[in-house]
């Protein structure tokens, strides 16, 4: 038995957690349907992540933490639109931890009681992500907040807020937007072979009695981490944009843990009354306004990505075409596993070895995942949760299912009396990959940098925001202090780049911010 | 012969689906035997021991014996059946020399005579957005990234209504927005391709339960129906926009 600490509250903790992820999870996939695809083999690729998932986060994130805090890389998440948002973080960095971990489970290659401390130390990682990153709203994930995200702080919120451009269905702002939205959505399918992990929303903000705010997150569009977008990406001039939508008349009620949101009555078209857009990364002094300088410079800017994307989607599409079915479950494995790979970039440490390549160990899994077994096994795990590990007394009522499952196995409390138990599943063991090798050039707000660069400038790098003299300075502390100079630097500081906010200082208010606006 | 943890289970003990569970008997047989021949205890054989003797031949093998019984898979990528027939159920509808005899055939599909205005209902679709008018056009099924990439080469003929089983986003990704209307046999309005022709404003119902709609028939979409919703999904409310013939295929 390991020589190790682990206590009753550790164990009680963690188990309460994977409970709270269980729950999220069932609800999300059971309001969605199997994804399957006439182009990837989804459930293969999904079922190989999950094992490089359960071998490799721990040893990462640990890497990871080496260098930084997850609760300063929440501070960090919040301050662009990195693929470090609740999708990746609030979900699928617990989840495809522990699909992984059942489905290890029910092949017999694993106990409940097996690498414990990678347990506990995996969730108490997420658990301090995401009091951080949603430190303005509270909550732990979306689901805890009703299925809503307000991670932003008022500052950053009034840029957005301020700085947006009306529209109106039919006039040549609203015509760009929706095709840009349109071709960049799907591009971001494609790029994430199928799966919507390229796009993320969050919201909604009350932005005027009858009208709310989505923040929309497209990441990953550039020569990136991802060897397919190399060269194919090559005149995708941002890797990531964020888009801010002013939506009239509609209610969004829903903003889920996938950043997926459903509106009442209906998002259409035709309500979507104000648009901007911004680019960040770890290395950006937060949202850099794109084409934002007018009107017709963000007509103009709009179209010009929309052309950039379309290019690519059709060169990405044609190359996928021509791959094998090795190379389409690596990307899409890749894609899935590596989904919390820009916590590595905010460290400065990330490495292609860590997270383009598959695990060895979970490729000895490889010959099950034909398509059969893969939907089968997929659809039992977090769909039927009929998996053998997953039934629970008959006492049980499940939330939303109210049967007697649990979709991932509790830590048995006996462990601290007496039952054997193993610690960890031991350091990340050499990869490999069918796709060609990712070549030395990643797309940032600093233009493309060979890795070394942008490992040692995201090392040496903290935005002026998240600077120790401002980081501590919530929402709470300014609706005490909005009159000091602290405040007044910090907002001002915030809206150095805003068109009309600019010098603007901490003491406006919505409606100061819209008469602004207006102005 | 070993004995598992997973042996000694209260409450679980077979897997839904015949296949994981004859995969995970397989699997749990060679964990056994493997663990008993290293002679190590559990605790040096899960992380350490098991990582050598337990190989990816060992998989293969559990994939052989399904095989060796005369069993067929499912297949869903397109790919899958490309490289490996012989192990999948024969895959139809993804040439150009088959599709003319292929359709999708539902038994819960809605057919009925010809109405005043001659649609033969054929099937049923929940609607994903609504448009002021029906959506009327040529069908043709694309099944295969062969099919999209001669559309790709050579443009979507006008006025197509393409009929799908892919819910996906990918498949039809470069020649999505030349589509007409859609017509797919599976997900939900929620799903990618949902999203998608939402966003491209192409008509689309998704789930659609169809039945004897050939390649090159004239069909009609009834895009004018009420939207399903999250809600309806989540409280089982049946709402469909229908689907009709308007004319065979010459």
């Amino acid at each position: 038995m390991p020589n190790t600490t682990i206590n009753y509250a550790q164990l009680l903790e963690t188990n309460n957690l994977m409970q709270i992820t269980t729950d999220e999870t069932y609800w999300l996939c059971v309001t969605r349907t199997v994804q399957e695809s006439k182009l990837f083999p989804v459930p293969s690729y999904m079922m190989l992540s999950y094992l490089m998932a359960y071998y490799r986060y721990p040893s990462l994130l640990r890497k990871i933490e080496g260098r930084m805090s997850a609760e300063e890389i929440g501070d960090r998440a919040r301050n662009m639109g990195m693929k470090i948002q609740n999708p990746a973080m609030g979900w699928a960095l617990p989840g495809f931890y522990l699909l992984g971990r059942e489905w290890l489970i029910n092949m017999g290659l694993l106990r409940p009681t097996d690498a414990i401390e990678d347990l506990i130390y995996v969730m108490d990682f997420w658990k301090r992500f995401q009091l951080s990153y949603h430190r303005n709203d509270g909550h732990r994930t979306n689901k805890e907040f009703g299925h809503r995200n307000q991670a932003m702080p008022e500052r950053r919120l009034q840029v957005f807020h301020a700085d947006m451009y009306d529209c109106e269905q039919g006039d040549e702002l609203h015509e760009a937007a929706q095709s840009f939205m349109a071709t960049v959505s799907q591009y971001g399918f494609l790029v994430s072979c199928e799966s919507r992990i390229s796009l993320h929303n969050h919201g909604p903000y009350k932005i005027g009695e009858d009208r709310e705010m989505i923040v929309r997150d497209f990441m990953d569009l550039g020569e990136c981490d991802w060897p397919w977008l190399d060269d194919v990406a090559e005149g995708v001039e941002y890797n990531n944009l964020t888009l801010t939508m002013a939506v009239k008349d509609a209610h969004f009620y829903l903003v889920d843990d996938w950043g997926s949101f459903e509106a009442e009555p209906e998002f259409t078209a035709d309500k979507l009354v104000g648009v901007g857009l911004y680019t960040s990364d770890n290395i950006s002094e937060g949202h850099i306004p794109v084409g934002m300088g007018s009107r017709e410079e963000l007509i103009e800017t709009l179209k010009k990505l929309d052309g950039q994307i379309r290019e690519a989607t059709e060169k990405l599409w044609r190359r996928i075409a021509g791959w094998s079915r090795d190379q389409m479950i690596d990307a899409g494995a890749i894609t899935y596993f590596a989904i919390c790979k820009d916590l590595a970039h905010v460290a400065g440490v990330y490495d292609p070895e860590d997270w383009v390549m598959v695990d060895e160990r979970a490729e000895r899994f490889r010959p099950l995942l034909n398509d059969e077994f893969a939907r089968d096994a997929l659809g039992e795990l977090v769909g039927l949760v009929s998996h053998p590990s997953q039934q629970v007394m008959d006492y049980t009522m499940a939330m939303h299912s109210n049967n007697p499952t649990r979709m991932y196995s509790n830590i048995p409390y006996s462990v601290l009396s007496g039952e054997p138990f193993t610690a960890s599943s031991g350091p990340v063991y050499p990869g490999a990959s069918h796709l060609n090798p990712k070549k030395d050039v990643y797309t940032t707000t600093r233009g493309k940098l060979s890795l070394e660069e942008y490992n040692r400038i995201s090392r040496e790098f903290v935005p002026e925001l998240c600077q120790p003299k401002f980081q501590h300075l919530c929402d709470t502390w300014v609706k005490y202090h909005a009159d000091t100079d602290l405040a007044r630097e910090l907002y001002e500081t915030e809206q150095k780049n805003s068109r009309v906010l600019k010098g603007k200082g901490a003491g406006l208010r919505r409606d100061d911010v819209e008469a602004l606006r207006k102005g | 012969m070993a004995k598992l943890y997973v042996d000694s289970d209260k409450f679980g003990s077979n897997s839904a689906s015949p296949t994981v569970d004859a995969f995970h008997s397989a699997i749990k047989d060679i964990v056994r035997r493997k663990l008993d021949e290293s002679g190590h205890p559990w605790e040096k054989f899960v992380f350490d021991t098991s990582y050598d003797l337990i190989t990816a031949e060992d998989m293969a093998q559990v994939e052989k014996l399904l095989l060796d019984a005369g069993h067929k898979f499912d297949w869903s990528a397109a790919i899958s059946p490309k490289e490996r027939p012989e192990i999948y159920k024969p895959a139809e509808g993804v040439s150009e020399e088959d599709i003319a005899n292929f359709s999708f055939e539902h038994e819960e599909a809605v057919v009925a005579e010809a109405d005043g205005e001659g649609r033969e209902q054929r099937g049923q679709g929940d609607n994903v957005a609504r448009y002021p008018e029906n959506c009327q056009g040529t069908a043709r099924y694309i099944r295969s990234p062969a099919l999209v990439l001669k559309y790709l080469e050579e443009g979507v003929p006008p006025d197509t209504i393409a009929v799908i089983d892919d819910s996906g986003g990918t498949l039809t990704a470069p020649i999505l927005e030349q589509f007409k209307g859609v017509i797919c046999a599976g997900g939900s309005t929620r799903s990618h391709l949902g999203i998608l022709t939402r966003e491209y404003g192409v008509p689309c119902v998704m789930n659609a339960k169809i039945s004897g709609i050939r390649q090159g028939d004239t069909v009609m979409i009834e895009c004018t129906a009420d939207p399903k919703t999250a809600a309806d999904y989540q409280k089982n409310v049946e709402r469909t926009a229908k689907v009709w013939r308007l004319k065979k295929a010459d």
